[in-house]
């Protein structure tokens, strides 16, 4: 065997060993979740390690799709109601506001980048800034606003709030991304006599897919993981997001660990699909870049 | 003023004259109205009481639940903003300093009938500057709650009545090999190890603070120095879990439901019904309560219930008073034990649930009912969160073994003192 | 040279009404982004600065102006100085941690062809669980009781029983930034992997051809090329630290060993109603991050710039 096969087979083994790494970084705890999520209340209390539940049950997820539930033990009405709205809740104000910041992104990162207009520097400066701004620090002005707009508790409210906190992060990466392209197709393209926008929409965008997709996957997951500004901004299930919903089982008088996991695996099937789905993308994206 | 807003206030007159029964025979005085209330999680009361609630005042409702800690978020927020959270929302008992001298809440002295406030002993916990503005709707105070198969098994016969029996009884239990760790305290950083602390200060036969809110309990002969000393040593000796360290006191009470500890020392009154309740405990035939022991001539205890208010902004006041009022209402307060586990407020109702036999440990929880103190005789002051989460780190500390009792004591004095010169 | 300062020059020198017509759609491009950004963050942090400088208690009558009086409270405060402390050693543990597992990660994902999509998915999945739900779980797994790592660490034989970890305030401090990493971790990752995929694959062709290895090509191509993704990552992952706060809250509520600034802004302004306290202590907050940023923002630039 040669020295070149054996550095090849090292190089196979390391990458698999990183590859199971990876695997049981992310999805350890997420393992452990699910197994809390189908262990039976009495059995979560025992000494003993499992790895799997001796008697798995449903129990917890039947309180969350069942026809009754139970809070802190008595037979209430059912959670689903509840849970299914704000399921709903946080897929459109997700869904929204990454499909506006992606596109506010797509275009302003383009002319950050490439059209010279006055005060563009400090604008990008500014806007970048904002991300070391904490949530508290604006809630009360904000909140003091968005009553005077009539906004509390809707879906724009809560959609542009999310917008102008996830902006900032979408256009850093869309700026990068528009960056390390070459300028010489853009040339081309105006040479022939394409107009800007034409050309970023019909050549820059397309070539800028991966970022945009990245982007995508940012603004839709930060914007799924929300939880102060829903808290606040969100009071009823008019517009409720799970974040807010989940913690709700947590009272002050009971901690269902069982509930509480089971409604976190539940939560994380949306965001999941959508990176599968979006991920697709990502990749042919990359060959588009490569056989051009 | 256009004519609905007329016609309501006409027919609110009778209201406001403290003729309830009148008024119910007319024709709905709020018909077609909406309110929204904001309340925690055990206030989310069921489908069947907010439709009942409806049809009898023709008030539609509008339940927003919050987590607890949540709902002061959202409440703040809102009044600093200048709105209102909701018509009405939970005042727990330890926010009534803080938003009575902010004046966020309606005072309600003589707007509700004086007869219920006199049925409710713990009406005056939320009174600020003497006077009220919250009407307490879930009582909860701390009583001992422990584990009769474990103290039998022990041949102890009676429930211990002073701190000292129930270490002994903690080290019986403990040698017999029946409970690891037999006591059950919350040492961890939040609020419910600060109240716990509270409450061995009381059982000590002592308070926190004299009338100039001046600390109590520096001096090693104090109660609340003996009530740390106790819980440090009870951890020390192993009676108590070293785990509590990073527990809650609901995860103490999973501990008593799952029946790997004696005693919950600073049991919830309420929670009785859950440690009773074969469904949700393993150890529903033995959970009984007792009498929190005591040094003192009498046994002591503090409550910490929670009430509904209504916020200064919020618009309607009257059909949030008639909401407050619904929900005081006798068949309610049952309704609301009975589905939500809240103890009733009102002493004739929770009498009227012993004598039906619908009260676990009824007579104990009646007696200790008897006896509850608010925890400030002076109201509760506006520093109290500040005061309380520097208890429970600093109790945190000293269970961790970084600072002896003694620099504990001192540190939450310092504390103590630096919140009230804000 | 990466950057694109350059090629405007080229367009400049058509004249002045292409230019004109290039500033108009520039501004046409952002417009949207000044009214969301200006509207929703920048006039109420104006308002924030403003209320910082008065003494806003809600239980107090007035709202003196204290000038700046309310920032040298929170010098004076010994809780504060602590929050900062515990909130300084989260951010170093979480950037160091995220940066190189976020690296690997990417650089193992833009490496491997097969079952990319299923790998890339599963490196997202701690993102995606509610970061109060990520909390509960951790604070699980590290129960001293029942939990997971006391139960594994058991079996391998590492400790013989179990300990309750927070306890000791080191280990409190490194276990509450590791479930931070935990869940942060794939953002680091993601702006890597979209900077790594925008390299060109005909310099690696050129630099082999050269004879360069794969450590020096790395160095000398990916290194370079990727060093505007990695100020971002670095940078976000210091704000986000800065911003920790589900996680210390969760698993160990006020204590002062773990309690960072934002805990403190909370408790100072929510808990306790001082106001004017907590939006000063806030403002720091945002200036201490902006700071801390921008010096990696600056030295990644500059390092790499050289190359």
């Amino acid at each position: 065997m040669s020295r070149r096969s054996l550095s090849r087979i090292a190089g196979q083994v390391g990458t698999a060993a990183a590859v199971l790494l990876l695997l049981v970084w992310s999805l350890g705890p997420v393992f452990w979740a699910l197994v809390t999520s189908l262990t039976p209340p009495a059995d979560l209390l025992s000494r003993e390690l499992r790895l799997w539940p001796a008697n798995p049950s449903l129990e917890h997820y039947a309180k969350l799709f069942g026809a009754t539930s139970s809070s802190q033990g008595n037979a209430v009405q059912s959670v689903w109601p509840q849970f299914s709205a704000a399921f709903v809740n946080s897929l459109v104000t997700s869904l929204a506001s990454t499909v506006i910041t992606v596109a506010l992104a797509a275009f302003g990162a383009y002319a950050f980048v490439r059209l010279r207009f006055p005060g563009r520097e400090l604008l990008f400066v500014l806007v970048v800034a904002t991300l070391a701004i904490p949530a508290y620090t604006v809630m009360i002005p904000l909140y003091r606003l968005m009553i005077s707009l009539k906004l509390i508790d809707t879906y724009v409210g809560v959609t542009l709030i999310y917008v102008s906190a996830f902006l900032p992060l979408a256009l850093w990466l869309m700026r990068s991304v528009y960056q390390a392209m070459p300028i010489s197709l853009e040339e081309a393209a105006w040479l022939d006599g394409a107009g800007r926008t034409y050309t970023l929409m019909r050549i820059v965008l397309p070539l800028a897919a991966p970022g945009l997709i990245a982007s995508a996957i940012l603004t839709f997951l930060s914007a799924w993981g929300q939880f102060m500004v829903p808290l606040v901004f969100s009071p009823t299930l008019a517009t409720k997001p799970l974040t807010v919903l989940i913690p709700e089982f947590v009272t002050r008088n009971y901690v269902d660990y069982g509930l509480m996991n089971a409604a976190g695996i539940l939560a994380i099937v949306p965001p999941v699909l959508l990176v599968l789905f979006l991920n697709r993308f990502l990749v042919s994206g990359l060959m588009a870049g490569a056989t051009k | 003023m256009n004519r609905r807003t007329l016609l309501a206030s006409i027919t609110a007159l009778p209201l406001l004259l403290g003729l309830p029964a009148f008024a119910q025979d007319q024709a709905k005085p709020h018909d077609g109205k909406a309110i929204s209330v904001l309340l925690p999680p055990w206030g989310t009361l069921p489908k069947e009481m907010t439709d009942r609630f409806t049809s009898e005042t023709g008030i539609s409702l509008d339940t927003q639940t919050l987590g607890w800690d949540d709902i002061r978020t959202k409440i703040v927020t809102s009044m600093v903003a200048g709105t209102a959270p909701a018509n009405v929302t939970e005042v727990d008992w330890s926010w009534v300093g803080q938003f009575g001298s902010a004046e966020w809440y309606t005072l309600l002295d003589d707007k509700v009938d004086a007869a219920l406030i006199a049925d409710l002993p713990t009406a005056a916990i939320f009174k600020f500057d003497g006077k009220l503005m919250a009407v307490p709707y879930n009582n909860d105070f701390r009583i001992l709650i422990f584990n009769r198969d474990h103290l039998d098994r022990a041949k102890i016969t009676e429930a211990p009545k002073t701190p000292d029996e129930l270490l002994a009884a903690a080290k019986a239990i403990k040698a017999a090999g029946i409970a690891e760790y037999p006591i059950g305290l919350p040492l961890s950083a939040t609020e419910g190890s600060a109240t716990a602390w509270y409450l061995l200060t009381k059982a000590f036969g002592g308070d926190l603070f004299d009338a100039e809110f001046k600390p109590l309990f520096t001096t090693p002969d104090s109660a609340g120095y003996k009530a740390m000393s106790f819980e440090i040593e009870a951890l020390k000796a192993g009676l108590v879990d070293p785990a509590a360290t990073g527990l809650k006191d609901v995860e103490i009470q999973e501990l008593f439901k799952s029946g790997k500890i004696s005693f919950d020392v600073a049991g919830w009154a309420g929670n009785l019904a859950v440690y009773s309740d074969k469904a949700k405990s393993q150890v529903a035939e033995h959970a009984e309560a007792g009498l929190m022991p005591h040094v003192g001539p009498k046994s002591r205890t503090f409550g910490l219930p929670g009430a509904v208010g209504i916020p200064v902004s919020a618009a309607d006041p009257e059909a949030g008073l008639a909401f407050v009022d619904w929900l005081l209402k006798p068949e309610n307060q049952m309704a609301s034990y009975a589905a939500l586990g809240n103890l009733p407020t009102r002493t004739s109702v929770l009498e009227k649930l012993n004598a039906e036999g619908k009260l676990a440990s009824g007579d104990v929880l009646l007696q200790q009912a008897a006896l509850v103190e608010p925890l400030f005789a002076q109201g509760t002051p506006g520093w109290y969160p500040e005061f309380s989460s520097a208890v429970a780190s600093t109790l945190n500390q000293a269970a961790k073994g970084q600072i002896s009792v003694d620099d504990a004591v001192k540190q939450i004095a310092e504390a103590a003192i630096a919140a009230q010169a804000q | 040279m990466v950057a694109a300062a350059e090629p405007l020059q080229k367009i400049s020198m058509r004249g002045s009404r292409r230019r004109n017509e290039e500033a108009w759609l520039g501004l046409a491009f952002v417009i949207p982004i000044i009214a969301i950004m200006g509207g929703l963050v920048f006039l109420p942090v104006v308002g924030t600065l403003l209320d910082s400088l008065y003494r806003i208690d809600p239980m107090r009558a007035g709202t003196p102006f204290v000038g700046l009086g309310n920032y040298a409270a929170t010098f004076a405060d010994a809780n504060v100085r602590q929050a900062w402390f515990n909130t300084l050693v989260y951010v170093v543990i979480a950037v160091a941690l995220q940066a190189v597992g976020g690296l690997g990660a990417a650089l193992l994902l833009n490496k491997i062809q097969r079952g990319r999509r299923w790998l890339l998915a599963v490196l997202v999945l701690p993102w995606c669980l509610p970061p109060v739900v990520n909390a509960l779980v951790w604070l699980w797994i590290y129960n001293p009781s029942y939990g997971l790592l006391n139960g594994v660490l058991q079996a391998l034989g590492l400790i013989d029983t179990n300990r309750v970890w927070f306890n000791d305030r080191t280990t409190a401090l490194f276990l509450i930034a590791l479930v931070h990493v935990w869940r942060m971790l794939p953002l680091t990752a993601i702006i890597l992997l979209a900077a790594l995929q925008s390299i060109p694959k005909e310099l690696y062709e050129a630099a082999r051809l050269d004879g360069a290895g794969p450590i020096r090509a790395f160095r000398s191509i990916t290194l370079p090329l990727i060093s505007g993704g990695i100020a971002i990552a670095l940078s976000q992952s210091t704000v986000f630290a800065f911003n920790l706060f589900d996680e210390a809250w969760i698993l160990a509520g006020t204590s002062l060993d773990t309690r960072t600034v934002i805990i403190q802004v909370y408790m100072s302004a929510f808990q306790n109603l001082k106001f004017s306290f907590g939006m000063a202590l806030s403002v720091l907050a945002m200036i201490a991050s902006l700071l801390v940023s921008l010096v990696y923002v600056l030295k990644v630039y500059r390092e790499t710039r050289y190359e």
